[in-house]
């Protein structure tokens, strides 16, 4: 971990496996606006440990969300090394990457993003649909996801049927159906109330403890960050 | 749940869209498929005739006729195995002075030898030959003036003056498109003695003769024989085959012809244009969600799919609906309108159903070429800037 980096530790962390399961050597990511090239991160140095949950705050345009796609392989870096468990991201072309995204990432954002057409199941056993499980097999993991965040008798609404909780709920069940070992959450409160969203919180913190899942949350809300094991902080492209 | 579902559920999001989409195809394949049907029922008659039939008529001009023992000359050329005669006899109902039909004077046998496609019971065929004012009658025509087997018509005489009293012997249906279904037939004798009577310098004329070659024989070759049969005598021949002298009739229309086949393409065009803008809305106001498929490991190619399987989707409902629509409306509205006001140039206006495949697989054929850029477009979308969400 490099001196740069603001680390607040939490005094309820999780055990941690590898120390350096997200390993990241001076990341840099710069996109254009027209000609105007805008460096939005410069030079990160960051380890994260396998099993951890860990918050990044920051200012607007800091470069949070950057990177977070980036250690999702939403992205890719403009210069430096992303290696996940030993796998260099960085390098990985268009469709490995999809692929690396459909078995070890899941995402929560902050407008859930569930599909309108499909049923709270239907949405969770989404990303089931590019393995080679049995139709049988994807709806009884999806049950079991649902299960897991306590809408098993929500199964079969649409999301237009459900709260704002309840679809974000239905969003983590998404996230965690083909048991991925990474979950990115983009501010996953910020279109929720206290009360919803200290109940996704919770749920989060179980999934980080019982299931072992190594969680990067993104937000602005000092309460959610609260609930991390790990907070950092960025600013201008930079761990502060 | 497969992938197919989200793609085809996609459709109903959007449903009053979606609707007027599929109407809008439905119209322009309704719009297609009667075009179509007009130029395959111009060209019917072409497409349908007998190979072997000859028509042979006055060199100057149709109006002018032959003479009636050219007939047996002929029947007496090599090459040919039978040959009829039929002369205009423009008649009218006075009951139904609008109503235009064809009335020709025939040799009853020697007619249904020629034109064997036409279908008559035999009792009515029998009945018909032994009636010398017997009139054997088109279905359609019985149908339109409400005539039936054993009425007495009378029919007045435009070139022959008169009230001419006939009895209705038969009523024959078609079995090839090559004959209209409203012409009116009786004896030639019957208008002879008539002409020899009152009007000589019209009797034993004829004004056409068909014949029919014999097996082996190229009706082009037995054409030329009859007409060079002719050449040196006053009053000169002009033969064809059946197809070739439809085919030249057709040609003095062929620009119409042409204009209706472009206006075809082009109502494919628009119909093409309609499901092409539905489809891109829809993708663009998916723009987020298929930012989050991309997100989960859908490849550029899945979204592709979906895309095109909407588009499919559409264009198969807009082709069924357009199917629903056209066919009754072709068959039973203006088809029978045009079959029975316009025998001549419609005398089976039938949805033939080349057409109505090809007009189905067009709207999902076009659909899909429709949905190409906003499926190519979707496919190449940036994860993180449709996610719209850059810390």
């Amino acid at each position: 971990m490099s001196s740069s980096e603001a680390v607040e530790q939490s005094e309820s962390s999780s055990p941690a496996g590898n120390p350096e399961f997200i390993n990241i050597r001076t990341l840099r990511k710069t996109y254009f606006r027209g000609n105007e090239p805008v460096e939005v991160l410069r030079g990160l140095n960051l380890a994260i440990a396998e099993g951890s949950f860990e918050a990044l705050m920051g200012p607007s345009g800091s470069g949070k969300s950057t990177l977070l796609n980036l250690i999702a392989g939403l992205d890719s870096p403009t210069s430096g090394e992303l290696s996940i468990d030993g796998r260099n991201i960085g390098e990985m072309g268009e469709g490995e990457r999809a692929k690396w995204r459909s078995q070890n990432v899941g995402f929560i954002f902050q407008t859930f993003n569930l599909m309108p057409v499909l049923t709270a199941l239907e949405n969770v056993a989404l990303p089931l649909l590019l393995t080679n499980l049995s139709s049988a097999d994807r709806k009884a993991r999806a049950q079991t996801a649902l299960e897991v965040v306590g809408l098993k008798d929500r199964m079969d609404h649409y999301p237009r049927e459900l709260s704002g909780g309840q679809e974000q709920r239905v969003t983590i069940a998404r996230a965690i159906v083909t048991d991925p070992r990474i979950i990115v959450a983009d501010e996953p409160t910020g279109d929720l109330d206290r009360e919803n969203a200290d109940e996704i919180l919770k749920l989060m913190v179980r999934l980080n403890r019982e299931f072992n899942k190594t969680i990067l949350m993104v937000t602005h809300d000092p309460a959610a960050a609260e609930r991390a094991t790990i907070i950092r902080r960025l600013d201008k492209g930079i761990l502060v | 749940m497969r992938l197919a579902t989200l793609g085809v559920r996609n459709i109903t999001r959007a449903r009053f869209r979606v609707a007027m989409t599929v109407l809008g195809v439905a119209l322009a394949l309704v719009a297609f498929i009667l075009i179509r049907t007009v130029l395959s029922s111009w060209t019917a008659a072409a497409d349908f005739a007998a190979k072997d039939r000859i028509v042979s008529r006055h060199k100057v001009t149709f109006i002018m006729p032959l003479p009636y023992k050219y007939l047996d000359e002929v029947r007496a050329i090599d090459g040919v195995k039978e040959a009829a005669m039929s002369s205009w006899f423009g008649g009218k109902d006075p009951n139904h002075p609008n109503e235009m039909f064809g009335t020709m004077a025939v040799q009853p046998e020697s007619i249904l030898k020629i034109y064997d496609e036409l279908e008559v019971s035999p009792e009515q065929k029998q009945a018909w030959f032994e009636n010398r004012r017997g009139a054997l009658i088109g279905d359609m025509l019985a149908k339109k003036m409400g005539w039936k087997v054993g009425d007495k018509v009378t029919l007045q005489g435009t070139i022959y003056p008169g009230d001419w009293q006939f009895e209705i012997s038969g009523i024959y249906r078609t079995l090839r498109r090559s004959m209209d279904r409203t012409t009116f037939f009786f004896h030639y004798n019957y208008l002879n003695e008539w002409a020899k009577k009152n009007q000589p310098r019209s009797a034993d004329e004829v004004g056409w003769i068909a014949a029919r070659v014999s097996p082996g024989r190229r009706a082009a070759d037995v054409a030329k024989e009859i007409d060079n049969h002719f050449d040196s005598l006053d009053v000169q021949t002009l033969s064809q085959d059946e197809r070739s002298f439809n085919t030249s009739f057709l040609g003095m229309i062929s620009a119409i012809l042409s204009a209706l086949d472009i206006v075809s393409v082009v109502i494919l065009l628009i119909m093409m244009l309609i499901l092409g803008n539905t489809i891109a809305m829809g993708v663009r106001e998916r723009t987020q969600e298929y930012g989050v498929l991309r997100a989960i490991g859908f490849l550029p190619k899945h979204l592709a799919i979906f895309v095109m399987g909407e588009a499919l989707t559409v264009g198969f409902l807009g082709g069924v609906a357009g199917l629903v629509l056209g066919y009754p409306l072709v068959e039973q509205g203006i088809g029978r309108f045009l079959e029975e006001n316009l025998p001549g140039f419609f005398p089976f206006f039938r949805v033939p159903p080349a057409t109505a495949v090809t007009a189905l697989f067009l709207a999902m054929g076009l659909g899909l070429v429709a949905a190409a850029i906003p499926a190519y477009q979707a496919s190449r979308l940036n994860v993180v800037n449709a996610l719209r969400k850059v810390g």
